[in-house]
């Protein structure tokens, strides 16, 4: 008997969770036995309090809002100021480095 | 991927017009829209990760993405549904960069409960103490297990969504799941 509780354990929790009947292979014993009664119950229970959970709140760190619209600050200064300048001065270098180094190169004649 | 917080119309307009802001350009705007969504972003993250620190971090990297991806929302799904995606996923990316995390209790925390009845004391002091093992219960769950419990049964999320996320298959998710629950319903039985 037990290992037929066991074997209808995860659709005696679907069932309880999902508020449909167990499947029909497991269903007559289900009707019939105590103990996965008692586990329907206690899973149809446990998932109305884990949906309950959605409506609880952890309450966030007081600086959260803070450090996120400090980091959207860092975000667009970077982004207006910085990022094209930086880009142009990177590939006016890397062309200047180019040439100084076509300049250089050794020569055989 | 259900979201059982009612709001009132008003309230929608009231978002729709701070979102359609913040998509502008509007700072003020999204500053809004983070002080009323912080708590439950937080929230989500301190379940998928339990270390609070770990929590904060991903909860802060996720709201920033929301910035930065608030030009692609189009309004197709709730912005908290929305936002809780790009949670879950930064979570994810998190947890991947930081290891694995030992769980924190929560329930010192909980800042709002869901209402129990007060007409009948009795039942509600049950419940409170079952909402306290059940919580004690999911924070207790290895990561992976606690992972799907706190998406599925939580948050209500179907198993093709959870699997897309994690990157897992289908059956690997119900699987989890299955475990997950047993264990849950396991340790309820012990601590009762």
């Amino acid at each position: 008997m037990s290992v037929v509780c066991e074997m209808a354990a995860p659709f005696v929790a679907n069932s309880a969770v999902d508020g449909g009947e167990v499947i029909l292979p497991f269903r007559s014993h289900t009707a019939a036995c105590l103990k996965c009664q008692a586990r329907h119950a206690v899973m149809s229970r446990t998932a109305r309090e884990l949906v309950a959970m959605q409506d609880q709140r952890i309450a966030a760190p007081a600086d959260l809002e803070w450090r996120v619209l400090s980091s959207l600050e860092g975000d667009l200064e970077l982004a207006r100021t910085w990022r094209t300048p930086v880009a142009l001065s990177a590939a006016v270098l890397s062309m200047a480095a180019a040439i100084v180094i076509w300049r250089l190169r050794p020569r055989t004649s | 991927m259900s979201n059982q917080s009612g709001s009132s119309p008003v309230e929608n307009q009231r978002e729709l017009d701070l979102i359609s802001r913040a998509q502008n350009g509007d700072r003020a705007a999204f500053a809004a829209l983070v002080r009323e969504h912080q708590d439950e972003v937080y929230t989500l993250a301190r379940r998928l990760v339990g270390d609070p620190h770990l929590a904060a971090d991903v909860a802060q990297e996720a709201l920033i993405r929301a910035w930065r991806a608030l030009p692609k929302f189009r309004g197709d799904a709730k912005f908290s549904t929305w936002i809780y995606r790009i949670t879950v996923n930064t979570s994810w990316t998190h947890k991947k960069r930081a290891g694995r995390h030992q769980a924190t209790p929560i329930e010192e925390h909980t800042q709002v409960a869901a209402p129990v009845d007060a007409r009948h004391p009795e039942v509600a002091g049950e419940i409170l103490e079952l909402r306290a093992r059940l919580r004690h219960a999911v924070d207790s769950l290895p990561d992976a297990q606690r992972e799907v419990v706190v998406l599925k049964d939580i948050y209500g999320w179907s198993h093709a969504e959870i699997a897309d996320s994690m990157g897992i298959t289908v059956t690997a998710a119900k699987v989890r799941l299955h475990r997950a629950r047993a264990r849950l319903a396991r340790d309820l039985e012990e601590s009762a």
